[in-house]
């Protein structure tokens, strides 16, 4: 009976311990995104489908300057960006030498998407509308996002991976129900540097 | 003079638009050797592959987008899977085509029609296996370049004319002998997948397809 209550004692003193610690991490963490006013990457995205037995690559930049404008743009494979100011979004494809803006109906689809990824660069990972967050303190550190009823047909889990750098995003994995999944890694981020404010309303 | 050159500019203008309706005109090869026949395939890959292409598609009127086309081929059982992306890698359209059956797994308005699914298919097999049967004609001319001819009492009549050197054409004609869809392809060639394609169909709807191979693999 000693035996399991030690064992008990241990158990609860170890979880609160590490409830701590695990708050004083997201704590940080939440604190750390706050200062953050703008994010400059590159960064490269693989997808990894079924019928390959690579993964299809792409490449582009990402600007973001905090609360809600976000330049996400692809140069490889295809030209296209999506453009987000406030409320504004517009997303633009090069086909044939110029740019042009795609269809309404795609471009409500994509509101969600960049409002998720607003959240995500500035630590607001439990504002999230769509997911329930779950943060390990690693290392690496990583936020899990399970997605809610209906998001959950095509999204079977999201895994935000944080830098050493406080407030910075290292790698986001993303896994679909059907087995296909998508990794971005970013690369050469720059926190609060300076950049138009051109980039999020023209191609 | 001014208007002189004028009337040069714009017959100029019409031979060149005109020079687009001339109707290309067949080619009939006489049976050449059993040693040229290999010939007919080789701008086909023989082996299993996949491929990732940047698709730029034109429609009558001039509508244009762009898309990421992902196939792959296991050409000893005739069978082809091919996937449309977006920019963003979401799957618009997932389909297999096993000997002339077409099991379409995924399709996204608007394209999501049985149609677009058959017309797509027919014409990725086009561009990637040759016609079942064996050539009624063929033939390699002087330069090299092989000329072969498919004609079959039901399915569509296909010439392929052509070397990997000099790249390689694929015209397609309807029972009246009239081109209905035209594919060019140039290399270089990796793999046996050609760097660069352009299709041109006329008949039943009219559209061009330019594609670039951006990943051959394995």
């Amino acid at each position: 009976m000693k035996k399991f209550l030690f064992l008990s004692i241990f158990v609860t003193t170890g979880l609160l311990y590490g409830a701590a610690a695990l708050c004083q991490d997201w704590t940080s963490l939440k604190e750390a995104s706050r200062n953050i006013r703008s994010v400059q990457a590159e960064f490269l995205q693989k997808r990894y489908l079924r019928i390959l037995t690579k993964p299809l690559l792409s490449q582009g930049k990402l600007f973001f300057y905090a609360p809600d404008s976000i330049r996400w743009e692809y140069l490889t494979p295809l030209r296209s960006v999506t453009l987000q100011k406030g409320e504004t979004i517009q997303i633009y494809n090069f086909s044939d030498g110029v740019w042009k803006p795609e269809m309404a109906q795609a471009i409500e689809s994509r509101r969600m998407v960049l409002a998720e990824i607003s959240q995500w660069f500035q630590g607001r990972f439990d504002e999230s509308k769509g997911f329930k967050h779950f943060y390990s303190p690693g290392p690496p550190a990583r936020v899990v996002m399970v997605p809610g009823e209906g998001i959950n047909r095509f999204v079977r889990r999201i895994e935000i991976v944080l830098s050493v750098r406080p407030g910075v995003i290292d790698r986001v994995e993303i896994e679909e129900p059907e087995g296909s999944r998508t990794s971005i890694e970013f690369r050469n981020v720059e926190i609060n540097s300076n950049f138009s404010p051109h980039v999020f309303e023209k191609p | 003079m001014i208007r002189r050159n004028g009337l040069d500019i714009c017959l100029l203008g019409f031979l060149i638009f005109s020079a687009g309706c001339v109707p290309i005109s067949k080619t009939i090869p006489i049976s050449g050797s059993p040693d040229d026949l290999p010939g007919c395939y080789a701008l086909f890959p023989s082996k299993p592959w996949e491929s990732v292409h940047r698709i730029e598609a034109t429609l009558r009127g001039g509508g244009s987008f762009s898309m990421v086309g992902v196939t792959k081929g296991e050409p000893s059982e005739r069978q082809l899977q091919s996937l449309l992306l977006t920019a963003e890698g979401f799957i618009l359209f997932d389909a297999e085509r096993r000997n002339s059956r077409i099991t379409v797994r995924k399709a996204v308005p608007p394209f999501d029609s049985p149609a677009f699914a058959k017309g797509l298919m027919e014409d990725v097999a086009l561009l990637f296996l040759p016609p079942q049967a064996k050539p009624t004609s063929w033939r390699r001319d002087a330069n090299g370049a092989m000329i072969c001819n498919w004609e079959g009492p039901e399915d569509p009549h296909t010439e392929i004319t052509g070397s990997t050197d000099s790249g390689w054409q694929i015209l397609q004609r309807d029972k009246q002998g009239q081109v209905i869809k035209e594919v060019a392809l140039s290399g270089p060639f990796v793999n046996g997948l050609a760097s660069r394609m352009e299709l041109r169909a006329s008949k039943p709807a009219s559209y061009r397809l330019r594609m670039t191979l951006v990943q051959p693999s394995p």
